[in-house]
């Protein structure tokens, strides 16, 4: 039977999900970990789906401000891919490429917002390919997008793009463990409903 | 959406491409604030009403007149329609801000509310406090003063 929203996944479904982001997180650790020269894990990732309110309350708030880098998908599967990176993310990565930090998002200037979204567009490229590999698709991806805002405005965009036909947001994502920190760190994969079809049906886990 | 009647203030966080409604009944002293998050209602069940600019103000307009207000007395200001990335190559997405602002001057226009005042567009997300009493509305972005309309 083909989904009609996220929140009719039944549990097989849901875990395939689970593993994709595992695989992926973890294609994106050792990306990031090639990047800054230092290890990187991942803890347990999860796939959350979640309605909009929830998702704001989960990752901390509608007003907190964040930095967001955005890569539209298309090709065999459609949708978004948004890194969220919170300023313990945004410092690790400053102080290893370019040996500062800031205490605030208004002080990132062109060369901070460029090396954020060259991370930022390097983890999601990675956790876009180990999928694309999984399941044997092609994804071609935009030139990454790239905003400071209020998070809520942010996690906004995937839910305004496919909230014609869905109400809830699919997170898949784990945090990063980094010189001993936990780092949250949160990648969501919001494939419109078409391409999670198309993408169950691949894997051979969608009963039609 | 909320309504409240005589003091008090409403808020809406952080509208990306969304809009905020601030509608007004001066002599009442009643608001009403309607958040909006797509331009027009295609959904075959109709469960979100509140959800898009068509069926979310005509949905808000008729809890109004529930409550005694007149349309003749009646203003609206919007907030919000920004797009928040920039994609190079324009596929298409991030126009949905602006496509709101559209959508709703129109139906606004079509139901003959006034507009008073907007803070749209843009590339900042806004929050929007109404105050249900003056009807005056406030926006506060990041890193940016507060803008009273």
């Amino acid at each position: 039977m083909a989904i009609k929203t996220y929140d009719q996944m039944n549990s097989l479904e849901i875990d395939t999900l689970r593993e994709i982001g595992s695989i992926g997180t973890g294609n994106a650790a050792t990306a990031l970990s090639q990047m800054l020269g230092k290890e990187v894990r991942i803890t347990l990732p999860e796939v959350r789906i979640m309605g909009y309110n929830e998702a704001i309350e989960w990752i901390g708030g509608p007003e907190a401000v964040t930095a967001g880098v955005l890569v539209k998908m298309s090709g065999d599967m459609g949708g978004i891919m948004l890194s969220v990176q919170k300023l313990e993310l945004v410092n690790i990565i400053l102080e290893t490429m370019l040996g500062q930090s800031i205490q605030d998002y208004e002080e990132l200037a062109e060369l901070e917002r460029s090396a954020l979204i060259e991370i930022g567009n390097i983890m999601i490229s990675a956790f876009v390919t180990a999928l694309s590999g999984l399941a044997g698709i092609d994804v071609n991806l935009t030139v990454p997008a790239f905003a400071v805002d209020m998070q809520g405005a942010i996690l906004a965009v995937p839910m305004a793009e496919y909230g014609g036909m869905s109400d809830y947001l699919m997170t898949i994502g784990g945090n990063f463990v980094c010189d001993g920190k936990e780092v949250p760190s949160h990648l969501m994969l919001s494939p419109d409903l078409r391409s999670l079809n198309f993408l169950l049906r691949k894997l051979g886990v969608s009963d039609e | 959406m909320k309504m409240a009647q005589g003091e008090g203030v409403l808020v809406t966080y952080a509208l990306g491409s969304c809009i905020g409604l601030c509608f007004h009944d001066p002599r009442l002293r009643l608001g009403a604030l309607l958040h909006i998050m797509l331009p027009i209602n295609m959904e075959t069940g109709r469960t979100h009403p509140l959800k898009y600019a068509d069926t979310g103000i005509r949905e808000t307009l008729k809890q109004m007149e529930a409550r005694g207000a007149m349309r003749s007395r009646m203003t609206v200001k919007i907030a919000g329609g920004a797009k928040m990335f920039e994609i190079a190559g324009g596929s298409g997405l991030g126009n949905i801000g602006q496509r709101n602002i559209e959508s709703v001057n129109a139906i606004l226009k079509r139901e003959n509310i006034r507009l008073l005042g907007q803070e749209v567009g843009g590339k900042v997300a806004r929050t929007l406090f109404f105050d249900v009493g003056s009807g005056q509305g406030c926006v506060r972005s990041y890193g940016q003063k507060d803008i009273f309309f």
